[in-house]
């Protein structure tokens, strides 16, 4: 048998196929790179800085979290500290005394996923923490201009303190699901279009439209 | 001509029914659009279905297509998905392609008159929301009218 001729609606949908490429196409052009510095995922957020000090830098070096750094910290209510002298912190991960470990990280480095675009320390969850069996990235401190910047990895953490700069939405899940991941939530609107689709090919017999 | 019912009618639930359809539709839309507060399109649109599914449920499949004709449901699914690729790409048009996909302030007709944030707001609240919202009802309704059908022609010939 001979294939038919084409018909305009075959023609349109040749066009909308070839525009659809193209749109898929410029789509995945916009995507950032992975590991890019500016891209959402890599950014920390700061905290708070304080002046330096020859002994905070002294400490940083020896690995010890200066207390100035950690009550800071404490007051700012990630963490909460301990209630009586000699207990544990309240939450985990906990910053008491071998919970973590300090490393001098240089700029440019690669780790972890993401390139670090400053000098500094990185806080890491040590290895025998309770919850986390691996070296985690925590808290960043660099020290600029005389002051020790602390900085924060985590990425709820950033969605909740930074949602309404970027994004100017006040709702943090509507932003996280329409704006940081609005590719995600297209294709979850398409999964649904095609289950749809199935079932009406599987089950609707023809002239019963 | 009234199609023959193989059960009792019921007063009382289609009474009830007809009283909350309007007003589930309209929760329905609260939580659809009121992407400030909670909820938001899957959970609006979950919402909006249920209320057809009930009526369906309780007057029938043949009642039910006076209130979801299928022209329409058929025109709401491809549209939900639409609006939500169009607000993408409204933002790459106004740039003049400028601006990434759905990077949402580029949408300069709006920002002039509300503002970055306002713009903001009103692509995702109302275009993208409204585009999930709408595909994810009319996708659940035309499911349950297909095997609504299905379960009847079975009564049929085993008659």
């Amino acid at each position: 048998m001979r294939p038919p001729a084409m018909k305009p609606l075959t023609l349109m949908g040749l066009l909308t196929a070839i525009l659809l490429t193209a749109v898929s196409l410029y789509a995945v052009e916009d995507i950032p790179a992975f590991g890019d510095e500016d891209s959402a995922v890599n950014k920390y957020i700061k905290l708070f800085s304080i002046d330096s000090d020859a002994r905070l830098v002294d400490n940083l070096n020896a690995g010890i979290l200066p207390d100035e750094i950690r009550n800071k910290i404490y007051d700012l209510g990630f963490i909460k500290g301990p209630t009586c002298p000699g207990c544990q912190d309240e939450n985990y991960p906990s910053l008491a005394e071998g919970n973590y470990k300090i490393e001098f990280i240089k700029k440019g480095t690669w780790l972890g996923g993401r390139l670090y675009t400053k000098d500094g320390w990185d806080v890491l969850i040590h290895e025998g923490e309770i919850f986390y069996n691996e070296p985690q990235q925590y808290y960043f401190i660099s020290e600029a201009n005389g002051g020790l910047s602390v900085y924060r990895y985590n990425w709820p953490v950033r969605v909740t303190e930074k949602t309404e700069e970027e994004t100017f939405i006040i709702n943090a899940v509507t932003s996280g699901l329409a704006d940081y991941r609005g590719y995600d939530t297209m294709g979850e609107e398409t999964v649904i279009l095609t289950g749809a689709i199935g079932v009406i090919l599987l089950l609707r017999r023809r002239g019963r439209l | 001509m009234t199609p023959k019912k193989p059960y009792k009618r019921d007063v009382i639930i289609e009474v009830t029914t007809n009283l909350m359809f309007p007003l589930t539709l309209l929760f329905g839309l609260y939580v659809m659009i009121g992407t400030g507060g909670t909820g938001g399109g899957f959970q609006g649109g979950t919402i909006l279905a249920s209320t057809f599914i009930l009526y369906i449920t309780v007057h029938g499949h043949v009642k039910g297509r006076e209130k979801m004709p299928e022209s329409v449901n058929a025109l709401f699914k491809s549209l939900g998905l639409f609006l939500y690729n169009g607000a993408g790409w409204i933002c790459i048009l106004f740039s003049l392609a400028g601006a990434q996909w759905l990077n949402m302030p580029a949408f300069w007709p709006v920002t002039d008159f509300v503002g970055v944030a306002g713009s903001r707001s009103f692509l995702v609240g109302y275009m993208v929301s409204v585009g999930i919202g709408l595909t994810v009802m009319a996708s659940f309704v035309s499911q349950y009218f297909d095997l609504a059908w299905k379960e009847d022609e079975e009564m049929e010939s085993g008659e």
